[in-house]
């Protein structure tokens, strides 16, 4: 396998996805929604209805892991709140990110090549199954990685300085575990969820198929999400470690599973 | 030299043989025509030779190289002219051309830019290289997807269908390109096609096939002689006599005489047109007619292809 052919089919997508809309807006809207908004809500949501009656319930706080309960101590309750949620609690939704951006990206790989009818000259070429494979991963994978970084340094821009005046100037992000979360965890997430999606493109007969097939990757990790609010999970560095190990792990086998899966005949097939 | 040759190549889906037991052989520098109707196996064959697809039973070479040991280099040796145009319509003409020129192995970017400027050049593209293909007409992308089938400069074209769906004036601007292709760079082509007057302009051999199986193969004139269908000799004479039908009946080489237009047309079968033209003609002379016009008219292939359908649907 020869990363340059990899990176040709990688160019050859770019270019033609980046002058499609319908392909680019889903990249920006949900990363503009998730770092922009939400902690705009949870900033300004308490500014307009007042403060007093934002106490943080007594359950949840019973659930935190103990060195967040460190952390939180001395706080007022709003101050509690606000720090549990945009330091914690958002923490996963960075992890969903690059799924839902990559996931028009990803869907449309190969099986946007059969509505368009391009994919049998693809094909017919003497690119390799696997460069083939790892350039449409590639394509999904790199702006939609690179879009997240963006938004987590949009949304750590957004915290402080919504967060300035109540914490008096202390900076709340990024602090070790959002970096090892968006640097670590995020990569390999975002490469085993699009390879799954690469792999489904090339097995369905058409883009929707797919997009409808990749949007339940998104459920396990909405299962973190309330696995963590319920107090099952703590993100901490010894969780993020293992997600590190469990999904490049993932990732490895997803794209040996792709090789494996990856038959010119049957898309052939399945496009005619 | 056999550049490209099949042996009782089968490929069966789901219980259907798209392509049964096909066995035929393409010389170097030569146009082959694959003619059959839609659904005939044409497209399959093309994707068999091309590795697209591998062969249920048989097999088949492709410049030397066997389609199931050696798909990559085949891949490599063979431009594709697929059933659609399959250009990626948000790239320019260029960007197309250069995607294809490095997936074939291509990487002097010079070279590329030089190739690319060659082909478009041929195919009267140039000025619109910049344009996005989904500006082009059919016929444009058509000729842009010949354009990338050579780009790499292969030894073998694969062209499924290169007049399909386009309009006369269009059908024959690529008719004509792809009969120079043949003339350059001694390139092998197959090309398959359901037109009539695209096998008969551009190939030296035709195989029509039907259902997957061939029916019959041979030269274009082959191919009418081997259907039954008789060359005439078609007289135009000044004056009409019911004795001048009854004189080329008795010359050596005439099968049957047709008169027509009042006994002013006639129409004589031979299979000999070169041998028996001089002695109608002396014949007719000798018993008084003025003969105005002859010339020998050869069964049309089209005659031939839709007996052989007709007789094979039943």
């Amino acid at each position: 396998m020869r990363l340059e052919r990899a990176m040709l089919v990688y160019n050859k997508d770019w270019l033609e996805m980046k002058r499609n809309w319908q392909i680019v807006a889903p990249i920006l809207i949900v990363p503009l929604i998730m770092t922009v908004i939400l902690p705009l809500i949870l900033f300004l949501v308490p500014s307009i209805l007042g403060t007093s009656g934002f106490n943080v319930p007594q359950s949840l706080l019973d659930r935190l892991p103990p060195n967040l309960s460190q952390e939180i101590a001395g706080m007022g309750p709003l101050q509690s709140m606000i720090y549990i949620f945009a330091v914690y609690f958002f923490a996963p939704f960075f992890l969903i990110i690059p799924l839902m951006a990559s996931s028009v990206l990803a869907s449309d790989s190969f099986a946007g090549e059969k509505d368009r009818k391009t994919i049998e000259a693809l094909l017919a070429t003497p690119i390799e199954d696997s460069e083939m494979l790892l350039g449409k991963i590639l394509v999904s994978f790199i702006p939609s990685i690179l879009v997240t970084f963006l938004a987590f340094a949009a949304y750590a821009v957004v915290v402080n300085v919504a967060a300035f005046s109540l914490f008096d100037g202390r900076i709340l992000l990024p602090n070790l575990l959002w970096l090892i979360l968006i640097f670590g965890v995020t990569p390999c997430v975002a490469l085993a969820g699009i390879g799954v999606t690469v792999i489904v493109s090339t097995r369905v007969k058409g883009f929707r198929e797919a997009q409808q097939i990749s949007a339940l990757l998104v459920l396990p990790i909405l299962l973190l999400i309330f696995g963590e609010i319920a107090g099952a999970l703590f993100f901490g560095p010894t969780m993020l470690a293992l997600l590190i190990v469990v999904f490049a792990v993932v990732d490895v086998v997803v794209f040996w599973v792709g090789m494996k899966l990856f038959r010119r005949e049957e898309i052939i097939a399945k496009h005619s | 030299m056999l550049t490209i040759e099949t042996r009782a190549l089968t490929r069966r889906f789901n219980g259907f043989t798209a392509v049964d037991g096909l066995s035929f052989g393409v010389e170097e520098g030569e146009i082959f025509g694959l003619l059959g109707p839609n659904g005939a196996g044409k497209t399959t064959t093309l994707r068999l030779l091309s590795c697209l697809i591998s062969p249920t039973s048989g097999g088949a070479t492709v410049g030397g190289l066997d389609v199931l040991k050696d798909q990559s280099a085949i891949r490599k040796s063979i431009g594709i002219l697929t059933e659609s145009p399959s250009l990626y319509e948000r790239l320019t003409a260029v960007e197309n051309l250069e995607f294809f020129a490095r997936a074939y192995g291509m990487s002097d970017r010079g070279a590329i830019s030089q190739r690319i400027r060659e082909v478009l050049e041929f195919f009267q593209l140039w000025e619109r290289r910049q344009d996005k293909v989904a500006t082009f007409s059919k016929g444009m992308k058509q000729k842009l997807a010949l354009a990338r089938a050579l780009v790499h400069k292969p030894p073998i074209l694969l062209l499924d269908e290169p007049t399909s769906g386009l309009d006369p004036e269009a059908s024959k601007l690529i008719r004509d390109m792809v009969g120079r292709l043949g003339n350059l760079e001694s390139r092998t082509i197959i090309l398959s096609t359901h037109r009539l007057e695209d096998a008969e302009k551009l190939c030296r051999r035709v195989m029509i096939i039907d259902r997957g199986v061939s029916r019959v193969m041979g030269t274009v004139d082959d191919l009418r002689r081997k259907m039954g269908a008789v060359p005439r000799i078609e007289i135009t004479l000044a004056s009409a006599s019911p004795a001048y039908a009854g004189a080329l009946k008795r010359v050596e080489g005439v099968e049957g005489v047709e008169a027509a237009g009042g006994g002013l047309r006639l129409s004589v079968a031979t299979k000999d047109t070169d041998g028996t033209a001089p002695r109608v003609i002396a014949t007719l002379i000798g018993a008084g007619a003025a003969v105005r016009e002859a010339r020998i008219a050869l069964p049309s292939l089209e005659e031939a292809y839709l007996s052989l359908i007709k007789e094979a649907g039943q």
